[in-house]
């Protein structure tokens, strides 16, 4: 029986347009005019996000999103959308991070006009089909229940880490949500969720490019028809402060073993410290690039995989991107080492190497050439961040998500110059602690990985090819370097449940 | 890296010509040596992309075990020289703050940085150093062998994976398009033997008639030329052509199935032998819009099976560019293992229209459109510019042919769209292949 929640709410849904509404105020509107760009960009912020679940329906967030950008509108069904946007060239779409919803889309000027009903609909009129979700819930169920746990095992460790760093909060689970809970969402439930979220109060739109003044009036009137009101603010459990390792293998015929490792942190962008931290972290681990320590030392040195990175916010689709993403803030973040999967008979060893690394880091600090290098790197490296109007526009929304006056990047390379090597320690300490971290292991014979864990076997190394006396000597410490779990915190688990609820 | 997402990029002569709808001006410079190099400025405050791409890949890996050998050789590149050796050249990188990597595909390898302007006559001087000298040890030959494993073990839990090895298996007889661009495993697990060979790669391949380099963004051009002068004048000529073996004409369909480890929806790859790039070929253009036309997100058979019926998860085409005759394909993932033959007759239907009857001519208006866009919304930093012309030179070794390309494009009618159709898509020129999830 629908809820009377659900009715109010769809109510309101149909009401949207006989309100009228009032235009949404176009100072708060995140602008970055770029006078040149022949394309304008959007980038429609809605305040929530997977956090916002409610329990038993992970993933309403998300399918809520794709039916608003990849489904029928109550102006033209789905089919016809995608033709009219065909000749375009343009399009949008919706991501959904933990604590943000964005609508965006990109267009060349010539083809505004067509473009923007288009766009327009899909945020203000969404049709909410059955055939439309029956669509979108199998392609997320084939995600979760497939792709993730099947096709990319470095993917499905990150997935684990994170539902297990945050466990029993919002960020919990990851955003396309459980398997259970995808499978109880109904049309009900998006409706809901659609009228108490996205509405005028809850938006933060931002344009980007080309575009010209009458564009905001115009964008700001028509967000001004969403229902008004403001959902109740979920508060972020903090996460549940672990002691010691606290392993979870997932048990699957795998080819190799996948590794990911981390703990919450407490420092945002936008705070002193947290540039300092993203020096150690740059140093440590640096995404897809070889000044790495971590890439030095397990591949480079050793060949045994394809790279080894460490993050100090969180980083989805590791695998496919080589610069940040925008636009996955989190109230708290998270700390991640990610080692790629490396042979089965070398999981252990590697595990070893990589905390061996960390231990000695959060022990020493970076030497004065360490931090030196790192700074120096940085502060060109960043100018790679955001090379289009619509990166930049995605930071400029993470600016206003944090709070941070001006901008991150900018701030970034200020700091640079700024920071001493005692502040980037000293955040080290503060923020890194050794002994105390959730790792996630996806590996074939999981329970013999949990044995040796439990026993603390040594993991000696063999290579078929010479390798350098330095290498040997370091691989004998590695081999029985302590790594101490206790019986109770460490599971084994099937992959066919991972993400199940 | 078989699929070739197609930007329209247009591109100026030498120095400059007018009537393209490419938005730079482009400058080429040919070396004695054989060496081109492309410069285009363009607004782009203080930052420069540079791609050196060299014209070999997969293709050119014809002797026995040496699948994969064009992507390891990619690895070794960055393992330095004498003056520069593997760390030197990491850490001067790394100095710069440079965005550094490479990639290999069937036709090709690129390496590609993006920097500061201040930092561009650096990375020449690293660029043309390896390019011309580079040096590493038995050991780390041997050890890089081990972090390409790496990459392909992280690789092959994707069904795709095992999906695109055994159709190129199947589909050709000889040609070394039978093989993937990361290889047979066997081979892999053979690489660190092969240190001898790999010099021999380097003498035969990386040689400057070979190699074109694309410099974008925000530079001076007359400074630039110089600096291209002189550090690259040094380097010999020597490109030994690979003894591709021809791919005899295919005379029957060749069907497969392959069975993945883990679980997945089945999917359905129906490929057709098509034929090498040619920009003056009217029937191979029509056949890059044909792909869309008849299975892209616009098509009938899309709206059929993905938002009607949804008996597919998705459904695409690929219709790539290449120097041999690749494989035209239509790929889908079914959500039950009961609908791929239907799928398959549905396909076959589809294409038995378009061989029957012209094209809507908007439809083909929408299309023509849809590529000038594309075309337009792409351009907007060095690394795409240069990035997005990397396929057409290696193709070709020039980025000329682009306009040649899409000025054949604008003409195609609905006849030649259904000359293609006709002449590629047919049962003779076919290979199926379905995988089918095992489960755990």
């Amino acid at each position: 029986m629908r809820s009377a929640a659900g009715v109010v709410a769809l109510l309101l849904l149909f009401s949207v347009f006989q309100a009228g509404g009032q235009p949404v105020d176009p100072s708060t509107f995140v602008l970055l005019p770029v006078k040149n760009d022949p394309t304008i960009s959007f980038r429609i912020w809605f305040k929530t996000g997977s956090h916002n679940d409610p329990a038993g329906k992970e993933g309403l967030a998300y399918i809520t999103g794709q039916m608003l950008a990849d489904a029928s509108t109550r102006t033209h069904p789905y089919a016809q959308i995608i033709d009219k946007l065909y000749p375009l060239a343009a399009g949008y779409s919706a991501s959904v991070s933990a604590e943000m919803t964005i609508l965006s889309g990109r267009v060349h000027k010539d083809n505004l006009e067509a473009f923007y009903p288009l766009f327009r609909d899909a945020i203000l009129l969404p049709a909410f089909t059955q055939e439309d979700l029956d669509r979108i819930k199998s392609q997320t169920l084939n995600y979760l229940e497939n792709i993730l746990r099947y096709s990319s095992d470095e993917e499905l460790g990150k997935a684990v880490l994170y539902n297990d760093v945050f466990a029993g909060s919002g960020y919990g689970h990851v955003e396309a949500g459980t398997v259970a809970g995808v499978r109880s969402i109904t049309l009900h439930d998006v409706r809901a969720f659609y009228v108490t979220h996205f509405t005028r109060d809850n938006v933060v739109p931002g344009i980007g490019g080309g575009y010209d003044e009458q564009l905001v009036t115009r964008l700001a009137a028509d967000l001004g028809k969403l229902p008004s009101g403001l959902p109740i603010k979920v508060p972020l459990s903090v996460p549940v402060r672990i002691n010691g390792f606290c392993v979870t293998i997932v048990d699957k015929d795998a080819p190799a073993t996948a590794i990911s490792m981390g703990f919450p942190i407490r420092v945002l962008r936008g705070e002193r410290q947290w540039y300092a931290l993203a020096i150690a972290n740059s140093w440590l681990g640096e995404h897809r690039n070889s000044s790495s320590h971590l890439y030095q030392v397990i591949r480079e040195a050793r060949g045994l995989n394809y790279g080894d990175y460490s993050y100090i916010e969180h980083f989805p689709g590791g695998g496919m991107r080589n610069m940040p993403p925008q636009n996955v803030p989190r109230r708290v973040q998270l700390f991640e080492i990610w080692i790629r999967p490396v042979p089965l008979e070398n999981g252990f060893f590697a595990l070893r190497a990589a905390l061996r690394e960390f231990k000695m880091l959060v022990d020493q600090g970076l030497t004065e050439e360490q931090f030196q290098q790192t700074q120096t790197f940085l502060k060109k490296y960043v100018l790679h961040y955001a090379p289009t109007t619509m990166d930049r526009l995605g930071y400029a929304l993470d600016d206003r998500f944090y709070g941070i006056e001006g901008s991150h990047l900018e701030r970034f390379r200020k700091m640079m110059d700024e920071i001493s090597r005692d502040e980037v320690n000293a955040a080290i300490k503060e923020h890194w602690h050794y002994g105390s971290m959730r790792i996630a292991i996806v590996t074939k014979n999981g329970a013999a990985f949990r044995d040796a864990l439990l026993a603390g076997t040594p993991s000696p190394i063999s290579y078929a090819t010479p390798k350098p006396q330095s290498v040997l000597d370091a691989d004998k410490e590695i081999a029985v370097f302590p790594v101490r779990v206790k019986e109770e915190n460490i599971r084994v688990i099937p992959v066919t449940s991972v993400l199940e609820r | 890296m078989r699929r070739w997402l197609l930007c329209a990029l247009l591109i100026a002569g030498t120095p400059a010509m007018s009537k393209s709808i490419f938005p730079y001006t482009s400058y080429k410079e040919v070396l004695p040596n054989g060496l081109t190099v492309y410069l285009i400025p363009m607004e782009s405050p203080g930052l420069v992309a540079y791609y050196s791409i060299v014209r070999t890949g997969s293709r050119d890996e014809y002797e026995p075990g040496k699948s994969g050998f064009a992507h390891f050789f990619e690895h070794m590149m960055f393992r330095g020289t004498r003056r520069h050796p593997g760390p030197v050249y990491d850490s001067l990188i790394t100095g710069i703050g440079a965005e550094a990597n490479a990639y290999t595909t069937d036709d090709y390898t690129a390496y590609h940085l993006k920097f500061a302007t201040e930092d561009l006559e650096t990375v020449m001087d690293l660029e043309s150093d390896r390019f011309q000298n580079l040096s590493y040890e038995e050991r780390e030959f041997q050890t890089e062998a081990g972090a390409v494993y790496g990459e392909y073990r992280k690789s092959i839990t994707s069904p795709f994976a095992l999906l695109n090895e055994k159709l190129q298996d199947v589909a050709y007889d000889v040609h070394t398009y039978k093989h993937t661009t990361i290889g047979f495993e066997a081979d892999i697990k053979a690489m660190p033997g092969a240190y001898a060979y790999s010099k021999s790669f380097y003498e035969r391949y990386y040689r400057p008639e070979n190699v074109v380099i694309i410099i974008a963004g925000d530079f001076h051009m007359q400074g630039t030329l110089t600096l291209v002068r002189t550090y690259y004048s040094g380097w010999s000529k020597g490109y030994v052509p690979p003894r591709i073996p021809r791919e005899p004409p295919q005379k029957n369909e060749r069907t497969a199935s392959v069975t993945y480890a883990g679980r997945t929806l089945p999917i359905l790859d129906i490929a057709y032998k098509g034929e090498a790039f040619d920009p003056a070929n009217r029937t191979y253009v029509a056949a890059i819009l044909l792909g869309d036309l008849a299975f892209g997100e616009t098509s009938e058979l899309y709206k059929k099976l993905y938002i009607r019926e949804q008996k597919v998860e998705f459904i695409q085409p690929s219709i790539p560019m290449n120097r041999d005759m690749p494989l035209f394909e239509i790929i889908a993932m079914v959500k039950r293992e009961e609908d791929v033959p239907g799928i398959r007759e549905e396909v076959y239907k589809a294409i038995a229209t378009f061989q029957k009857n012209p094209i809507d001519a908007q439809k083909l208006a929408d299309m023509k459109r849809r590529r000038k866009y594309e075309f337009l919304m792409h351009l907007d930093t060095p690394d795409k510019v240069a990035g997005g012309l990397a396929r057409f030179v290696a193709l070709t070794g020039g980025i000329d042919v682009v306009d040649r390309f899409y000025t054949t494009l604008a003409r195609i009618t609905p006849d030649d769209i259904q000359k293609a159709a006709r002449q590629y898509f047919t049962p003779n020129r076919r290979t199926v292949v379905v995988l089918k999830g095992g489960g755990q």
